[in-house]
């Protein structure tokens, strides 16, 4: 037994955790009463949420007037936010889905939060497609069903359509992958559960998961599929998005480098977002055994991979418009970097590209109030990034009589808020009814059973009780 | 049955042949829809179904609404038909004959008469406008007494037991107005005034032309507008007259411009035009030369060109001690040459109000020939007929108590003139003031009785403009108020009411009647002329005496500000005028088609001036002249006079205060409207009489600068064609959307092409079939930038046929004016001096490979099978995409439920166009109703739709004919002849957007590759 505990890897899980402390950990959250801390973090993100419901409210109400949007700038604030939002839910996707099947168990203690995370993003940027509409109320008409009205039908070759069903699939497959994960946790929740509401809504929502092997089989089978189907959409969706400018005539959108660019940019921006509520949830959920500084690091590299990638399309963008010969298209791009909204685009570069080269080195990537710093500078700067792109390229587009400025009116910046608002808000209300960490599949790269034993017995037995086999098949492909 | 057996009976032949069939789902391909099959089961649930909604439909009370219908059908009068009525525009004194387009009783568009000899079918901004101005609220719906509402029996009770009292005493009775045109109200006038011992009628401008007319006294001996024809002027120089701006009758000038240059004429035939002035207005925009002279130097301008003129024709002129001339001897040398080679066929104006100087035009004209030519005193016009003169001998009564009886008649001195405030004392002073103001101004405001006069669509009246063509008004409409017409106000007052109809046919039997020779019963004159809108009728000749040499004096001196001084120009913009139609929110909301300035006059500062004083736009200043000032917010504009500060009149009227809350109400939106709540500042305190004469140029004006920021509407802020200079793209500074080309390099290579033969445009190769079939039609638009003047009338224009709403001025701040035709302006040249100016009217252009088209979700916009790109109104889900993806910017999207409050001036919709409702995207639509309404009268009258059935509202308006519409598929329509033009381009053609509207280069009669470098 000695020769086989040699551990050829630092366990991915600190503290030598047990299967009984890992669901206890992650359960406390859950169980007793939310922390003072926990209400004060929800009572400002639903007042937040709630400024902005007021204002969403106003806008319908009153008119897309009451943002600062005009005649030569038809979009900035609302599909700023859109782009933005949906770039934070492909993190997501992709450490639950892409991470799944390249066998990264590392991705175990965070996924969870980050499908969430995705989900709540997803929600915040499906919000703007349909308040960003001069008739909100009129918006399913953006779905071809059968209808009454003679022969209407929508548009098939508006980038708008594809839009409805990218983000509407995107939304579905997330949500279903998410909550298949969930189930052998909400099983455990069920039976740590006394009588209740809570017993009661577990037990109907893990579907009588029993742990046994054939469930769990079955189960694996499930994931492993929904993680195929998943993958596909981390590269769609947000180059379908990309689309909607990619396909316009307007120098600066009119660019065929914008899918890949805007798929490397959304994942640089949901990593940076996952990054710094793993960070906050780690500190304030006491989850630093399981989130550890190594998550952190890996984080922080992939951040350094898409930043490159994003500073690269932006050189190349530059590149393509000298190199086009097409004056429009070279004065779009010497105008963003130069022109009045030259210091966005500073802040963009430098947030997007500059900042995160600081990652290099290992001493700031391990510092972890360095890491949060920078994570927060990469979430603004994407948000820049979709706000440049949107709002230069149609400041001054072809005919300078229409040129003009964009000035946001505090309705727009209460939305913007108030999306935080719904974000977060919908977080905490997660960390508080729903298991932040995927318990069955921490339980599976746990050094358990492979290390000497200390006596922990009573813990298998725990364990056991979860629901909880040993997963070896894909625990032994992670180690090798 | 079996069918064989059954016997057929037959209705018809059709029908007794074997193949016969009944027309079976007539309506399925109009509507798309199978028809209506119903089984027993269907007819039961459906017939459930009704009664279930009829039951519950009857629960609810709805409010009950009576309609009324005609119960006897007036003959000739179909509802929903519109019907044209020619009259009179009395927006102004120029008399522009107008269509009145009706429907259903109401006037709801204005469209120039094209047989009209005057105007030739254009109408300018204002005409458009004054639409609106007969459904405006404010204006009185009956005589006020006091400022209180009385009945007319009781006001002329009234105002004829004064005038009983004051004819006994003998005092004296004046009648100041503004020019009157109409023969009829000065034959009315004449039998008021006869009635009293010392009675006189004053007339007066607000823009004064009066010092012409005195001039022409002192020349020819006639006081009298000459009338100008610009349409034989081959060289052209004009000293600070905005002729094709403001400048008495803009729209009969701009026509006569546009025929006096047409490059595609044979032989060309355009001509040389050269601008001398201190500000720059629209006609200094499309001159071939731009002299800039301050406005004190006019004079002295004047008189070097009238001793260059003098030498070449050998007549004496004493020009001893003149100062150095302020424009370069070169320059003036060259001009003085070519106007002599065109002698006969050159015209010299001036707007300048020095007699001296107009006296000095006067010989100028005289000494090439040109009365009788281009200026014409035999038939003068009476567009200008008021004397400074006698309103300054009147103010000088007023102020001494002398009059006993004022009435005022479409003026308001105490806002137009300088000292209003010492006026309005004078005023209050008079034993008995009337004014037939329709409204309650700031003159009015005065009156012991106003006794408002009608509209002219709503009343019948009539306008010898230029001698020989009078036009009649006819009403459009059943008078809005109790008003009365003037003629008829007049008629009680002399003691013989009569209705205005029977006067002016009065009128017209005994003068003008007479006058021609062509009819032989007077009714059947009157009816021809009751429909033409006017008759053309023999002038009386005016006497003119032979040239007086003597009156001529050259001014030998500039009449220059002291230093840190500058000269001011008060003139009036295209849209406001002299103020008298500030209340039309149109009008207000109308860039200025230099500036691009709605909602705001502004003190015009020079471009160095403002470096020089650190001055940028919005800043406050004040500027003092008078012993007035004026505070104005700053703007930088090109092209002008450095020592010069020009403001615009007509602003700061009272009752613009409604315009405060004309825009949106939101949580952050700001109202429109100063301090005091009206729009713009009154300039007029700064006017000031002078010679006899009331100065709009040339008063000393001290500038100080207030630390305040007043932000000005502009609706462009990008004012080049050349790209900033702070972002260098080497080699593609200057943007090609408005090409200009000179008129020797146009002939030129004309003359290479018609060696060569034209060629054929090569074929454009096209990746994609062309999916958009245009069997029938293809609708297409010419725009010929060489015509454009910029005047602006097709942007009311397209206002008022569209039902385009008015936005307020923080909304133009927010650059969401709604105006679906716009003029943009593009300044380009070198220096402060070489400033040239283009404008480029800009609507949808209606793509053919539309970048709106494809983007939008909902197929809000689609493609007609006429080649129009439509936007299909309740179809929008607001997404704005199109708007975005529109490479023209010309998608204006509804930001708010735009207000409509004014159930009055709702009346001026246009029943045919959709008012648009919050959130969704409008557009210019090639006036598809117009073009749904020409086909369906040609189809109804059986024949094909012929060329030029269809004009856009744009398109008609233009008084120099710049804009062509019709049909591309058509190969001798215009508008594919235009289109054929070596001229013709289309803007970002390279894109292959496939625009439907080409636009004609700007050519200017320049020398090639000389002053306009770097214009393109």
């Amino acid at each position: 037994m000695a020769d086989s505990t040699v551990v050829l890897r630092p366990p991915l899980i600190d503290g030598h955790k047990t299967f009984a402390q890992v669901t206890s950990d992650v359960c406390r959250g859950m169980e007793g009463k939310p922390t003072p801390l926990w209400w004060a973090s929800f009572l400002t993100a639903f007042a937040v949420l709630m400024v902005g419901a007021a204002a969403v409210g106003y806008l319908v109400t009153t008119g897309i007037g009451t943002w600062g949007a005009n005649r030569t700038v038809g979009w900035a604030f609302d599909i700023t936010n859109f782009v933005f939002w949906i770039g934070i839910g492909h993190a997501g996707t992709l450490i639950s889905a892409v991470l799944y099947l390249l066998r990264q168990r590392w991705r175990t203690s965070v996924n969870r939060a980050a499908e969430a995370m995705t989900l709540f993003a997803v929600m915040c940027a499906g919000l703007f497609p349909v308040i960003h509409l001069g008739r909100p109320w009129m918006a399913y008409w953006i779905f071809p069903y059968p209808n009454t009205r003679g022969p209407l039908w929508v548009n098939f070759r508006s980038p708008l359509v594809w839009d409805a069903f990218a983000i509407s699939t995107y939304f579905t497959i997330s949500l279903v992958f998410w909550y298949v994960g969930l189930i052998p946790d909400l099983a455990t929740v069920r039976d740590r559960a006394k009588e209740g509401l809570k017993k009661k809504l577990s037990g109907l929502f893990s579907l009588g998961w029993n742990g046994s092997t054939r469930t769990w089989s079955r189960y694996e089978v499930v994931y492993l599929l929904l993680a195929g189907l998943a993958t596909p959409l981390v590269l769609s969706v947000h180059t379908i998005v990309s689309w909607d400018f990619a396909t316009s005539v307007i120098p600066g959108w009119h660019t065929t480098i914008f899918p890949p660019y805007f798929v490397a940019g959304a994942i640089f921006s949901g990593l940076a977002m996952v990054l710094t509520l793993m960070l906050v949830a780690r500190k304030t959920m006491r989850l630093e055994e399981y989130i550890t500084i190594r998550h952190v690091e890996v984080m922080c590299k992939l951040i350094i991979a898409t930043s490159g990638m994003v500073g690269l399309a932006y050189a190349t963008e530059f590149v393509t418009a000298l190199y086009s010969g097409n004056p429009y298209e070279q004065f779009a791009f010497l105008n963003r970097a130069f022109g009045p909204w030259g210091w966005a685009y500073g802040i963009m570069v430098s947030c997007n590209v500059v900042i995160p080269q600081l990652l290099w080195s290992k001493r700031i990537r391990t510092n972890i109030a360095i890491v949060f710093v920078i994570s927060i500078f990469v979430n603004i700067g994407m948000w820049f990034e979709r706000f440049v792109i949107i709002v230069t390229s149609l400041h001054r587009d072809y005919l300078p009589s229409s040129w003009a400025d964009y000035r946001p009116t505090p309705i727009e910046i209460a939305i913007l808020a108030g999306t935080f608002g719904l974000f977060f808000t919908c977080f905490l209300l997660f960390c508080r009814f729903l298991p932040v960490i995927a318990m069955a599949e921490v339980k599976g790269v746990l050094n358990e059973g492979r290390e000497p034993a200390h006596g922990h017995g009573h813990a298998q037995a725990a364990g056991k009780r979860a629901g909880l086999p040993a997963r070896s098949s894909a625990m032994e492909g992670a180690r090798g | 049955m079996d069918e064989k057996e059954t016997k057929r009976y037959w209705k018809s032949l059709d029908e007794r042949k074997p193949d016969h069939a009944f027309p079976q789902d007539e309506f399925r391909e109009e509507f798309g829809v199978p028809a209506m099959q119903l089984d027993r089961r269907g007819f039961l649930k459906a017939a459930g179904f009704t009664a279930a909604v009829a039951a519950i439909a009857g629960c609810s009370r709805a409010p009950v609404q009576k309609a009324i219908p005609y119960l006897i059908q007036p003959e000739e009068l179909v509802a929903g038909k519109s019907y044209y009525y020619a009259t009179t525009c009395a927006a102004c004194s120029a008399g522009c004959g107008v269509l009145v387009k009706t429907r259903d009783g109401r006037p709801v568009k204005l469209e120039g008469n094209p047989q009209h000899p005057v105007s030739r079918g254009g109408l300018c901004a204002v005409g458009q406008a004054s639409l609106l101005g007969l459904y405006d609220s404010q204006r009185l719906t009956g005589p006020l007494s006091g400022g209180k509402p009385a009945s007319w029996e009781e006001a002329d009770g009234a105002i004829l037991s004064r005038l009983t009292e004051i004819r006994a005493k003998g005092g004296a009775v004046r009648f100041l107005s503004g020019t009157v045109t109409s023969p009829a109200l000065r034959a009315q006038l004449g039998q008021f005034l006869g009635q009293f011992k010392d009675a006189r009628h004053v007339m007066y401008d607000a823009l004064s032309s009066s010092a012409i007319l005195d001039a022409q006294e002192q020349t020819h001996g006639v006081r009298a507008l000459p009338h100008y024809d610009f349409s034989k002027a081959e060289v052209l120089a004009s000293f600070d007259a905005d002729f094709l701006g403001a400048w008495i009758a803009p729209v009969e000038f701009a026509a006569g411009y546009r025929a006096g240059r047409a490059a595609e004429a044979t032989p060309p035939r355009f001509s040389s035009h050269a601008q001398i002035e201190s500000r720059m207005s629209l006609t200094g925009t499309k001159a071939d030369r731009r002299m800039l002279v301050a406005p004190g130097e006019m004079g002295l301008a004047l008189s070097h060109l009238a001793a260059r003129i003098a030498r070449l024709s050998g007549a004496v002129f004493d020009g001893a001690g003149m100062a150095a001339s302020p424009v370069p001897e070169k320059v003036l040398e060259e001009l003085a040459a070519r106007l002599w080679s065109a002698r006969g066929r050159s015209l010299v104006v001036s707007g300048s109000q020095e007699v001296a100087a107009q006296v000095l035009v006067n010989f100028i004209n005289q000494q090439l020939g040109n009365y009788g030519a281009t200026v014409d005193l035999e038939k003068p016009s009476s567009q200008k007929m008021g004397s400074d003169r006698a309103l300054g001998a009147l103010l000088g009564e007023l102020k001494a108590g002398k009059v006993a009886a004022l009435f005022l008649h479409g003026v308001n001195p105490v806002y137009e003139l300088p000292h209003g405030a010492a006026l309005a004392e004078a005023l209050k002073r008079v034993p008995l003031l009337v004014n037939l103001s329709e409204r309650v101004d700031e003159t009015s405001g005065l009156a012991h009785f106003i006794c408002p006069d009608r509209h002219f669509l709503e009343s019948w009246n009539d306008a010898e403009a230029t001698a020989g063509v009078v036009s009649l008004s006819q009403p459009a409409i059943h008078p809005l108020g109790n008003t009365r017409a003037a003629l008829e106000s007049l008629a009680a007052w002399s003691g013989k009411p009569q209705a205005a109809y029977e006067i002016l046919r009065a009128s017209w039997r005994e003068r003008i009647f007479p006058r021609q020779k062509k009819a032989a019963a007077f009714d059947a004159f009157w009816d021809q002329s009751v429909h033409d809108g006017f008759a053309e009728v023999g002038a009386r000749a005016e006497k003119s005496k032979p040239f007086r040499k003597e009156a001529v004096r050259a001014v030998i001196n500039a009449d220059v500000p002291a230093s840190g001084m500058f000269a001011l120009n008060l003139y009036p913009k295209v849209s406001m005028r002299e103020g008298r139609h500030a209340h039309n929110p149109w009008l207000q909301e109308l860039p200025d088609p230099v500036s691009k300035v709605a909602w705001d006059n502004y003190a015009c500062v020079a471009p160095g001036a403002a470096a020089r004083l650190g001055l940028s736009e919005g800043d406050v200043v004040r500027l003092e002249a008078n012993a007035s000032a004026v505070e104005l917010p700053v703007l930088v504009q090109p092209g002008q006079q450095e020592g010069t500060i020009a403001v615009a009149l007509g602003y700061g009227r009272q009752g613009t205060e409604r315009f405060v809350q004309v825009g949106p109400k939101w949580l952050f939106g700001k109202k429109t409207g100063g301090a005091d709540g009206r729009v713009g500042k009154n300039a007029a305190p700064l006017l000031r009489f002078s010679g006899g004469q009331l100065q709009y140029a040339g008063q000393e004006v001290r500038l100080t600068r207030l630390e305040q920021k007043s932000p000005l509407a502009c609706t462009q802020s990008h004012h080049t064609l050349t790209m900033p200079k702070s972002l260098p793209i080497v080699g593609n500074e200057r943007r090609e959307i408005v090409r200009e080309t000179t008129l020797s390099a146009l002939l030129n290579s004309r003359k290479a092409a018609g060696e060569k033969g034209v060629a054929a445009p090569a074929a454009v190769l096209d990746l994609w079939p062309k999916d958009h079939p245009t069997p029938n039609h293809q609708w297409g638009m010419a725009i010929d930038l060489t015509a454009c003047t910029g005047c602006s009338a097709c942007v009311v224009a397209c206002q008022a046929e569209n039902n385009i709403p008015v936005v307020g001025k923080d909304e133009v701040l927010r650059h969401r004016e709604m105006h679906w035709m716009r003029i943009d302006r593009y300044y380009s040249g070198e220096g402060e001096d070489e400033v040239s100016v283009v404008h480029q009217p800009m609507l949808c252009q209606q793509c053919a490979n539309a970048p709106c088209e494809t983007v939008c979700p909902v197929l809000a916009t689609v493609h007609s099978d006429e080649g129009l790109n439509q936007q299909v109104y309740n179809r929008c889900i607001g997404t704005r995409y199109c708007a975005n993806n529109c490479p023209y910017k010309t998608r204006r999207f509804n930001w708010f439920d735009y207000v409509r409050e004014d159930h009055l001036a709702n009346l001026a919709l246009n029943p045919d166009v959709t008012v648009r409702s919050r959130g969704i995207m409008e557009k210019c639509t090639f006036c598809v109703q117009r073009i749904q309404e020409g086909k369906s009268e040609a189809k109804r009258q059986g024949a094909a739709l012929v060329d030029g059935d269809v004009q856009t509202a744009c398109q008609q308006s233009c008084p120099s004919q710049a804009i062509v519409f019709g049909d591309l598929n058509d190969a001798q329509s215009r508008v594919s002849k235009a289109m054929k033009n070596s001229r013709n381009y289309r803007v970002l053609g390279e894109f292959n957007f496939r625009p439907s509207i080409g636009y004609l280069v700007v050519a200017r009669n320049r020398a090639e590759g000389g002053e306009d470098k770097g214009n393109g």
